[in-house]
């Protein structure tokens, strides 16, 4: 019998050990959530900051600010219309362009490429991701900005625009709506809504194909080695397999690179061309939200600093709605396929 | 082993059953090679029409490497190379000439795990039609449905076709791929292990199943279990390392075979 006490000792060490266990698990709860919440105190302190510093553009202009283009410094009367407007262009011509080429590119790494060339590709693309955007800005304005004015738009406003220099409007320009108005040639710049969009879907193109990528290889080969087993041509395992099965994991990697693009500053400040005008022309300067804080945020005073601020917060706005209407689809898709 | 194996076995006529159908597939001097490596050495055989051909070895002989050359899904991957002929209804499928989409129609597949497309449980089997068929609406119903009432699901999901094909549980599904399969109406149908990754009672309904699609389409099921190459198969091939040691009806393979190494490995003595 003398192992009962023994036995009622070691339940006493392991009742201590619980108690002990338990209270480590629990300051380890508290302190995973203390990091888990701080995202969201970031997250929330940035946008009441900014809502609190732009308070007074708020509550002089009211709504108007959101429809207002007028931006007269002169006067202290701010629209933020212009700049929502050209975050919202750019962005948008950047993905159009961007999501395409990623798909190509991400196919032919994932399905297409001989093994030897996936490696040092892949890698190549993780490399572009990570140049700093000064340097495409850089790029953008010394380099591409001249080519595009003088290569590429001379040809968007002869065979799209309305007003070309010779005055032979084509026919897109004139039964099509809208395209004349948008390669319509006002200035003789390169800086552009169009030339900053397309460097921003440089910029966003190794972001989105790298997630792309990635997530293509995570399809089961079986699931691949089914449907060609059914007939199906590469082309049609991509489309009908392997993105359904991927879905939500490349749209997040498209508005990964969505998310950039709206807050992208320093190469859309260069080759954007900052002028405070709404003009239906893509191949107009305009501005965005994120280059307007960086051109005039140094000079601002008083309201205008204000305005900036409010501005701040607008693009809050506008990527929050952007990830809702991105979980939206979602539901919607999955809807529609009976899940 | 060879008791219980012999037990499960259907009681078959005397003749060979080879003896009296007609060749489907003629395999001649078959070879297989990846990144160097000498997979199978040639193979010759001779698959009869609308009998079910089970192959049987132990793992690595190159069972599955031989049924993935006959609709040559191996060709999907680079490196991999194929000599020798399989001549499916007089013309040789290794020929580049050959088309491979109309192999594919000719030639179905189910695999080891069921795969279900991401798709609702209809486009399932109405996706691999598409690809060779331009149906009307009205037909295309038709034809899911008569795939999947041959592939005994007919029943479980005539309610549910809209939805998701994953929301099926693994029997389902992999019945759902053999309705895939059939739904193209092809002349041969290929199972790799097609019960492997399924409990006992679904493996008892795919198996009753294979027997009762023979009568439209020539089989050939790689297995890894004995038993049940023996309940549901004509004839037998054993592999062993690359090479054809054996092939025969079903019943003398399992109770008087004629080479050493296919009496070893049918009563457990290796693989």
């Amino acid at each position: 019998m003398s192992s009962a006490p023994d036995a009622l000792a070691t339940r006493a060490t392991g009742d201590q050990r619980n108690h002990r266990d338990a209270r480590h698990d629990r300051w380890f709860r508290w302190l995973l959530m203390c990091c888990a919440l701080l995202v969201l105190a970031s997250l929330l302190g940035a946008a009441g900051a900014t809502l609190w510093g732009g308070r007074h553009a708020f509550a002089t202009f009211g709504w108007h600010f959101l429809v207002s283009s007028e931006w007269d410094p002169g006067n202290d009367v701010y629209g933020a219309l212009v700049p929502v407007y050209g975050t919202i262009a750019t962005s948008l011509i950047a993905l159009i362009i961007a999501v395409p080429v990623s798909f190509g590119i991400a196919l032919y790494l994932s399905e297409v490429a001989p093994p030897w060339l996936r490696t040092p590709v892949a890698s190549a693309i993780e490399l572009l991701a990570g140049i700093p955007s000064i340097i495409y800005g850089m790029w953008g304005l010394f380099i591409f900005a001249p080519f595009f004015s003088e290569h590429i738009k001379p040809w968007l406003t002869s065979y799209l625009g309305d007003s070309p220099d010779d005055g032979k409007v084509s026919w897109l320009a004139a039964h099509v709506p809208f395209v004349g108005k948008l390669f319509a040639s006002n200035y003789p710049f390169g800086a552009s809504v169009l030339t900053a969009g397309i460097v921003l879907a440089i910029m966003i193109i190794p972001f989105i194909s790298s997630v792309m990528r990635e997530v293509f290889q995570t399809v089961p080969t079986r699931l691949k080695e089914s449907a060609y087993a059914l007939g199906s041509s590469t082309w049609e395992v991509m489309w009908d397999i392997v993105l359904p099965y991927t879905r939500s994991a490349v749209i997040g990697g498209v508005f990964l690179g969505l998310g950039r693009a709206l807050g992208e500053t320093m190469a859309v400040t260069f080759v954007l061309g900052n002028a405070m005008d709404l003009s239906a022309s893509l191949l107009d300067p305009g501005a965005s939200i994120a280059s307007t804080i960086a051109n005039q945020f140094s000079e601002a005073v008083g309201l205008q600093k204000s305005t900036l601020m409010a501005l701040a917060f607008l693009l809050f706005v506008v990527t929050f709605v952007v990830l809702l209407i991105a979980r939206l689809m979602l539901a919607q898709l999955k809807k529609r396929e009976g899940v | 082993m060879t008791e219980s194996a012999a037990a499960g076995l259907h009681p078959q006529p005397a003749a060979s059953p080879e003896a009296v159908a007609p060749t489907k597939i003629q395999v001649n001097d078959l070879h297989f090679y990846y990144n160097g490596f000498h997979a199978l050495k040639g193979i010759s055989m001779a698959i009869p029409e609308k009998k079910v051909t089970a192959i049987i070895g132990p793992s690595g002989c190159g069972k599955s490497t031989l049924l993935r050359i006959f609709n040559r899904i191996y060709a999907i991957y680079p490196k991999l190379e194929a000599r020798g002929e399989v001549i499916l209804d007089g013309e040789n499928v290794l020929d580049s000439k050959y088309s491979m989409n109309r192999l594919r129609s000719k030639v179905g597949m189910v695999f080891q795990k069921p795969v279900p497309f991401p798709m609702t449980i209809f486009e399932n089997v109405a996706y691999g039609i598409r690809h060779h068929e331009k149906l009307s609406r009205a037909d295309m119903d038709v034809r899911v449905e008569k795939a999947l009432r041959d592939a005994a699901l007919w029943d479980e999901v005539k309610d549910k076709l809209k939805q998701n094909a994953l929301g099926l549980s693994g029997g389902q599904q992999q019945r759902l791929c053999i309705a895939r399969a059939i739904a193209l109406r092809p002349e041969v149908l290929l199972l790799d292990e097609p019960t492997s990754a399924l409990d006992p009672i679904a493996t008892g309904r795919i198996e009753q199943l294979v027997e009762e699609l023979k009568s439209q389409f020539t089989i050939v099921i790689v297995t890894h279990n004995m038993q049940q190459a023996a309940r549901c198969s004509d004839l037998t091939a054993f592999m062993y390392m690359g090479e054809l040691i054996e092939f025969d009806g079903t019943e003398k393979i399992f109770t008087k075979p004629s080479k050493k190494q296919t009496e070893d490995y049918i009563t457990g003595r290796f693989g």
